[in-house]
């Protein structure tokens, strides 16, 4: 087991997913807006990915964070390192939770999880991938200065098009 | 509630999963004995079936444990809960078909059995298992448990339904 940091944004708490997040993971994946990330799937399926979340910490020493509005102590996303199996490289990903769009909650997560991942996991480079016709997670990855890199086919989820970040040379 | 880190049996040590786990349980996932729980997997898929069985623990206190015979990793059992209402379901794997026919599924289902009925209290586990699976369904019974008319969850087509109550054993 692997204890999973804490970080703070201006607006966020990114900490460990825990069964308290299970309703908004639920109904995010339930939802209409699940179908970029392989959804909508059934409860039981959910639940099994928020097992997965936490369980990539393990695999991997990194993973994905809840990013709670520290306000109001609601889940708004799941944002950060991410690197299955199958992925062509580790990527930083992140899902907002229904109801938090349009807030720039997934660029200033995903900032911080970038700067985690290039100077405290030491990654050379990162990517990002969106589904095709997701436009806001395309949104986010150009407000975060990410570029077009090809694409990839995975073998469930189908077509993905890789972002590419400035890699840490680049920031200051 | 807490379950044990640790249980162990005369012959097997069953402990939490590790990492280290991860490639004899991507093989057995691979391989044909995955089919009664809808196999065979991808690697990528067994990676993702891994890393839910380990955040299990952290979400609900308990979990599967890897079964292991002189230290080597050779299967797993425990319980599995994924809906909140929902009775745990005890299951148990043999990873290795070498590890068969030596009664090792019974007697790490047993261990398991014992310590979350006696010790932990637990009124209920029911056992899901495909209609062919015959030595599943020897292992059903002799854990005592008892075959149901329930019927199959959504994403287990075709099983039965045993139910294992504390105290009847």
């Amino acid at each position: 087991m692997t204890s999973i940091p804490t970080l703070t944004t201006a607006r966020l708490t990114l900490r460990g997913l825990q069964a308290e997040d299970f309703g908004p993971v639920a109904e995010f994946y339930s939802s209409d807006r699940a179908r970029f990330v392989g959804g909508p799937v059934s409860e039981d399926m959910a639940w099994r990915i928020l097992a997965g979340e936490i369980g990539h910490w393990t695999l991997r020493g990194f993973g994905r964070w809840a990013a709670e509005e520290t306000a109001t102590g609601k889940l708004a996303g799941v944002i950060g390192p991410w690197f299955p199996q199958d992925w062509p490289e580790p990527e930083i990903g992140w899902d907002l939770m229904n109801g938090f769009e349009g807030l720039g909650y997934a660029t200033e997560a995903a900032r911080a999880a970038l700067d985690y991942a290039f100077d405290t996991l030491g990654w050379r480079t990162a990517i990002s991938l969106t589904a095709p016709g997701n436009t806001g997670s395309e949104n986010v990855a150009k407000r975060l200065g990410a570029q077009r890199d090809g694409a990839f086919e995975h073998d469930r989820y189908g077509r993905m098009l890789v972002w590419r970040h400035s890699g840490p040379e680049a920031r200051v | 509630m807490i379950a044990a880190d640790i249980i162990k049996t005369p012959r097997l040590r069953l402990r939490r999963p590790e990492p280290s786990d991860l490639p004899a349980y991507a093989a057995y996932c691979a391989s044909p004995r995955s089919a009664f729980v809808r196999g065979p997997f991808s690697p990528a898929e067994s990676f993702d079936k891994f890393a839910a069985m380990l955040g299990h623990w952290q979400l609900r206190g308990f979990g599967r444990y890897t079964v292991t015979l002189q230290g080597r990793p050779i299967g797993h059992a425990g319980p599995l809960q994924t809906e909140e209402g929902n009775p745990p379901e005890l299951t148990w794997t043999l990873w290795d078909g070498d590890a068969e026919g030596h009664g090792y599924a019974t007697e790490a289902a047993k261990a398991v059995r014992d310590h979350f009925f006696d010790v932990l209290g637990w009124p209920l586990l029911v056992i899901l298992v495909q209609p062919d699976n015959h030595g599943s369904m020897a292992i059903a019974e002799r854990l005592g448990a008892t075959l149901t008319t329930l019927p199959a969850p959504d994403w287990y087509p075709g099983c039965l339904t045993y139910h294992l109550t504390r105290g009847t054993m």
